[in-house]
């Protein structure tokens, strides 16, 4: 399939792309990575009648760390983040980076198109906002921070104003008694998840929770909060019943539909799975321990 | 991945070349991007077609309107429905009485049967034109209620084709030996409720493409396309196009994938045709997409299995089986009713079952046409055998291994005659049981599992045996439709010697990937005592180039016999020849002469002597010099054609009795899997798979022949599935709903071969590579023997974690009636 016929400007600088989809309105989309956006227009559900490529402006697929935040730019491609040292830094991104779909999609897909493309079962958003992740937008004029959280406002639906663009996403690095985890379960391994947990904890101790951050994807219109189960762990010695519990409490925040990627009932079984594998393997990260972990799916359990 | 290999029993011919594992000859070509596809095929003017397709699975037509379309920018023509009746006719149809009534023509006309049928091709200068234009078509459709499930197709009024009268488009009882007197004597009867094999595809990488031309002057149409069965195609284009069969030249060489899948793509092929007509005579190309491919290619066939009935003795041995299978055909019965015997082929499967009553009914649905997919129509049978022996196993308490070995036919029992007339060739399957077992490490499972049982682990060991019965008699055709006009089996090769002495073979298959240049290259090279890479090999489907007959073409397994035999008559020929010339040129016996390669190349020479003749020389003789050749050499042509007609008659069609299929390749895979009891997924924690093709012409071909059927089995048993609502939307018509197996799914394999040469086949081999469909059986054992402890049977051939999870609810709301009833659990009384 060809999408139908478009206009295509490369543009150099953010404010200008940013100048030039204020003035064109509706008609006009930015072009990151292409791979939702292309696969889209190709099955012509979607035809913009100007594309503005933002690939060739420079550095803005940076990712730098500097006291104690990192801000990674809004083009950094998902192979980029999975080979980066940040990964080392901080298992969560490399637990989702190096899991999307297959090498070429990581390739060429950005950070900043996932958010900004807002697809309910995108990777990057539960996992940043599990790191309470700020979006740093641009339009041809300001630039303004907006906590993921605000950013997200539905399916598919963003913050972002017309003309205006994600510049970079930024995330303070988490604490040495801190320990995360992303864990999607999807059917094989090109293909979204059918659910999926983000978890970061903040430990007081070997084995009492300070602070606990739960974010479901896949199974609501935007990633879910998984409030109830955060208050489980908070304050609590995270014993193995107490993490059954989170996970059982995360289940009910769950409201997936049913699809080819499972049932609605069948979904809610994963999220338990997801979130109960998810607080292990962050206990023991926080623990300093090695863990590796990715994307499970058919002959990858 | 990993391997670990066994090879067992003697070679029957071991030649120089024949039997080795050597690398494929086309792979070089192949991975350097010099295939010849034909979606790289471009002619000068050529056109683009792209066909508007019905959101309804089921639905009158009311309204088409292209005069939009029409005048769209870069558009030549257009086809519509309405159209057809006046400029083509519709396609054969093989079934008797119902199935006759069907009307199919390449584009919808009054209504449409499925999800994705086409309604209206649009032609224009480039593909993007064509794209543009076809959005502009308008059709208005009425809905109707849809037939989605052989119930609804058997109870509905809704019939897909009103002039059928019946959504039934076949039915008849399959009886053999004494089944009311086998039910009377058994020790336990076993009720086994319904069973389900799904719906799935071989997904090849490349779509169909079709390149057609109807050349007005010559009054020729020309193919160039990635039809694999050109010479069935070919018999559905001539009547329909209303030409003479010599009219159409078809070319297929190189195909990237086609399992079936591709040999129905003929209303394709007819549209094409028809549009280059139209436009005067300029190609026309259609690429079918991805999704198009999934909406409206072919699925492979799905069966339903009700009211099952087993007769078993003491000792686990089934003595009759009584059931009533249905089989979805999609919309189209196309090659269709054939699947409706060709299970016939392995009727008791690889068991001595004597006593079987079928009853059998092939239906018609609002989805997809189905093709002869991959393990076609065999594999579901035996799927439903396998499945039979594991639930009357888990039933009776005896073991899964244990109850193969007391029903598997013995080795001392080949050739075997089943029920029905079918002679299997050869064979040793408890042999094999014992290699998988070994290789899987069956004994060390058993005891794992019952650690993990202790521990609320759920592992399961399962063995799936199955038969990938090749060189089909299309005779049995005739079982189906008395009056089919097929019998037999045949294939053509041609070998000549060219003007300068280069050595050049044709034959016509379209291989996929079962690597037909390179065996083809190894049987001459032992006939002429040359290297492989001495002789030019053709490949590839052409009506102008290469040799056919009517049953030409790639499928069926069946290469390693009926192709390969062709080629060695062919190149016995050839020899024949080149020996009475070189005897004449060197002046000796022909007993003295000896073949092989001398310091200028291949060449006859004179035993122990330095005297010899060049090819280049022998062809020169026959070729531009053959003033030098005396009249009694005018039968020489050194241009060698043989055909290879596969020893058959034609079945009793009162009886349904007769030798159906040559050769008998068995497949047996062991699987280990775990259901994780918070997922349900499960896992596979080892796999092997052991296969007996007879002898082997290239170990390596073999082996690589397995691993793609295994990944396919796997896939088709995990993850693959074509869904339908209720509504006949497809819920798969892409590539991320479907979820085809890829490499990063698969276990590892641990594989081992057994050798049980063929009688019935010049070099011992038997057809392979369609592989039977083992994972499936495999698979649905391991998982029975896991959950069966739960109370759960497998009753469907596609399990998911989702599904799994299904049945356990199911199974803790314990509202169904239980699948499995022991009518006699301990005999009678
Ligand atoms: C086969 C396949 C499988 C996939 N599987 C997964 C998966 O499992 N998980 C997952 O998370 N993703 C998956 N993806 C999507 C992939 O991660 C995409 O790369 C990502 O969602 C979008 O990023 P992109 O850079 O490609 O954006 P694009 O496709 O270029 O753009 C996406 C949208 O965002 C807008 N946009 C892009 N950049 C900006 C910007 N800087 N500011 C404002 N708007 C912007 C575009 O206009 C467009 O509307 C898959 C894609 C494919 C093709």
């Amino acid at each position: 399939m060809y999408p139908a016929a478009f206009r295509y400007y490369r543009a150099a600088t953010l404010e200008e792309a940013a100048s030039i989809l204020s003035q064109a309105g509706d008609e006009a989309r930015p072009l990151a990575g292409g791979q939702s956006l292309i696969p889209l227009m190709k099955l012509r559900l979607v035809r913009p009648a100007l594309l503005v490529d933002l690939n060739s402006i420079p550095g803005l697929s940076s990712i730098k760390s500097e006291q104690g935040v990192v801000r990674i730019g809004a083009l950094a491609r998902h192979a980029q983040l999975a080979d980066s040292e940040l990964s080392q830094l901080i298992p969560i991104l490399h637990d989702c980076a190096a899991g999307i779909a297959d090498a070429q999609v990581r390739s060429r897909g950005t950070i900043g198109g996932s958010l900004a493309e807002a697809d309910p079962s995108g990777d990057w958003a539960p996992v940043m906002l599990a790191l309470s992740a700020e979006v740093r937008t641009q339009n041809s004029k300001q630039q303004r921070t907006i906590a993921l959280g605000d950013f997200l406002k539905d399916a598919y639906t963003t913050a972002l104003a017309n003309g205006e663009l994600v510049r970079e996403v930024a995330v303070k690095v988490p604490a040495k008694n801190s320990g995360g985890a992303y864990i999607a379960f999807k059917r094989c391994a090109s293909v979204y998840a059918s659910a999926s947990a983000a978890v970061q904890l903040t430990m007081a101790d070997r084995s009492t929770c300070e602070q606990a951050h739960i974010y479901l994807g896949c199974v609501g219109l935007v990633p879910l909060h998984a409030t109830a189960a955060e208050a489980e762990l908070r304050g609590r010695e995270l014993t193995k019943e107490r993490i059954s519990a989170a996970a059982e409490a995360a289940m009910e925040a769950a409201a997936p539909h049913s699809d080819m990627r499972g049932s609605a009932e069948y979904k809610k079984v994963l999220v338990k799975h997801v979130v109960k594998k998810g607080l292990e393997v962050s206990l023991r990260r926080s623990r300093g321990e090695q863990v590796e972990v990715s994307h499970e799916y058919v002959g990858r359990i | 991945m990993s391997k670990k290999e066994t090879f067992v029993g003697e070679s029957k011919t071991a030649g120089k070349w024949v039997g080795r594992p050597l690398p494929r000859l086309e792979d070089a070509r192949l991975v350097q991007g010099q295939g010849v596809f034909a979606d790289d095929y471009k002619l000068e003017g050529m056109l683009y077609l792209q066909l508007e397709r019905s959101p309804y699975a089921h639905a009158r037509i009311t309204r088409v309107d292209v005069s939009k379309a029409a005048a769209a920018p870069g558009v030549v023509c257009t086809l519509t429905g309405a159209e057809l009746p006046s400029i083509s006719h519709p396609f054969p149809e093989i079934g008797p009485g119902a199935g006759q009534k069907v009307e199919d023509y390449a584009l919808a006309i009054n209504k449409v049967r499925y999800q994705g049928e086409p309604v209206a091709a649009v032609v224009a200068e480039s593909r993007h034109a064509a794209e543009d234009a076809a959005e502009l078509v308008e059709v208005d459709y009425d809905p109707l209620p849809v037939v989605m499930t052989p119930e609804d197709a058997l109870q509905s009024d809704s019939l897909l084709h009103d002039e059928a009268g019946t959504n039934r488009m076949w039915h008849d009882v399959f009886e053999f030996g004494e089944v009311d007197k086998a039910f009377q004597e058994a020790l336990h009867i076993v009720h086994i409720g319904r069973l389900h094999f799904h719906r799935f595809s071989s997904t090849p990488l490349e779509n169909n493409v079709v390149v057609g031309q109807w050349n007005i002057k010559e009054k020729r149409i020309q193919y160039f396309s990635n039809q694999q069965f050109p010479a069935f195609a070919a018999q559905f284009l001539s009547p329909a196009l209303g030409v003479r069969i010599d009219q159409i030249g078809m070319r297929s060489i190189d195909i990237g994938g086609g399992f079936g899948i591709k040999i129905t793509s003929y209303p394709y092929m007819a549209l094409c045709a028809l549009a280059s007509r139209k436009t005067g005579g300029r190609p026309v190309k259609w690429t079918e997409t991805r999704t198009e491919h999934m909406l409206a290619s072919a699925h492979g066939n799905e069966r339903t299995f009700y009211d099952t009935r087993v007769a078993l003795d003491a000792n686990g041995v089934i003595t009759a089986i009584e059931s009533r299978h249905i089989d979805d055909c999609g919309a189209y019965p196309r090659y269709e009713p054939l699947g409706c015997i060709i299970w016939a082929q392995v009727l008791p499967g690889v068991n001595r079952l004597k006593n079987i009553r079928i009853d059998f009914s092939q239906v018609v649905t609002n989805k997809c046409p189905v093709g002869p997919n991959r393990g076609y129509s065999r594999m579901q049978h035996l799927w439903f055998l396998e499945r039979v022996l594991d639930i009357c196993g888990h039933a009776l308490g005896i073991p899964g291994d244990v109850m193969r070995l007391r029903n598997y036919i013995l080795p001392e029992q080949f050739p075997y005659t089943t029920p029905n007339g079918c002679v299997y060739d050869s064979g040793n399957y408890p042999k094999m049981l014992e290699v998988a077992k070994e290789l899987v490490g069956w004994d060390e499972w058993k005891k794992k599992q019952k650690e993990a049982a202790a521990e609320g682990r759920m592992i399961g060991l399962g063995i799936g045996t199955t038969l990938d019965s090749g060189t089909n008699n299309f005779g049995q055709a005739r079982i189906v439709n008395a009056y089919a006009p097929y019998s037999g089996q045949s294939k053509a090769a041609n070998i000549k010697l060219d003007i300068y002495g280069e050595l050049v073979l044709s034959m016509g298959s379209v291989p996929q990937g079962q690597g037909h240049e390179t065996t083809a290259a190894q049987v001459v090279a032992d006939v002429l005592g040359i290297n492989p890479e001495h002789l030019n090999v053709r490949p590839g489907f052409d009506t102008e180039q290469n040799v056919y007959t009517g049953h030409t073409g790639t499928y069926a397994s069946q290469f390693a016999v009926t192709g390969l035999s062709a080629i060695h008559g062919a190149a016995l020929k050839l020899r024949a020849e080149m020996s009475r010339l070189a005897a004449f040129a060197l002046k000796a016996q022909e007993e003295e002469l000896e073949f092989g390669v001398g310091a200028q190349g291949p060449q006859v020479s004179v035993k122990n002597t330095d005297k010899a003749i060049n090819y280049w020389r022998l062809a020169n003789l026959v070729n531009l010099n053959n003033a030098e050749l005396p009249q009694s050499f005018e039968d020489i042509t050194l241009n060698c054609r043989y055909v290879y007609k596969a020893p058959f008659e034609v079945p009793d069609v009162k009886r349904k009795y007769g030798n159906l299929t040559l050769t008998y390749a068995a497949q047996l895979h062991a699987a280990v899997l775990e259901v994780n009891s918070e997922t349900f997924q499960p896992k596979i924690l080892a796999y092997a798979c052991v296969d007996d093709c007879g002898r082997a012409i290239n170990p390596l071909i073999v082996e690589g022949q397995v691993h793609g059927g295994t990944a396919h089995g796997i896939g088709g048993a995990l993850m693959e599935d074509c869904r339908y609502d209720s509504e006949g939307n497809m819920l798969t018509s892409t590539f991320s709903d479907y979820t085809p197996i890829t490499p990063m799914n698969m276990p590892d394999l641990r594989y081992g071969h057994v050798e049980s040469p063929s009688p019935f086949s010049y070099n011992g081999a038997k057809g392979m590579g369609e592989g039977g469909g083992a994972p499936l059986h495999a698979l649905s054992a391991a998982l029975q023997d896991a959950l069966y402890p739960r109370g759960i049977v497998v009753t469907d051939s596609h399990n998911t974690g989702d599904s799994i999870f299904q049945l356990f609810e199911r199974a803790r709301q314990g509202t169904e009636a239980p699948v499995v009833r022991v009518e006699r659990p301990r005999g009678p009384r």
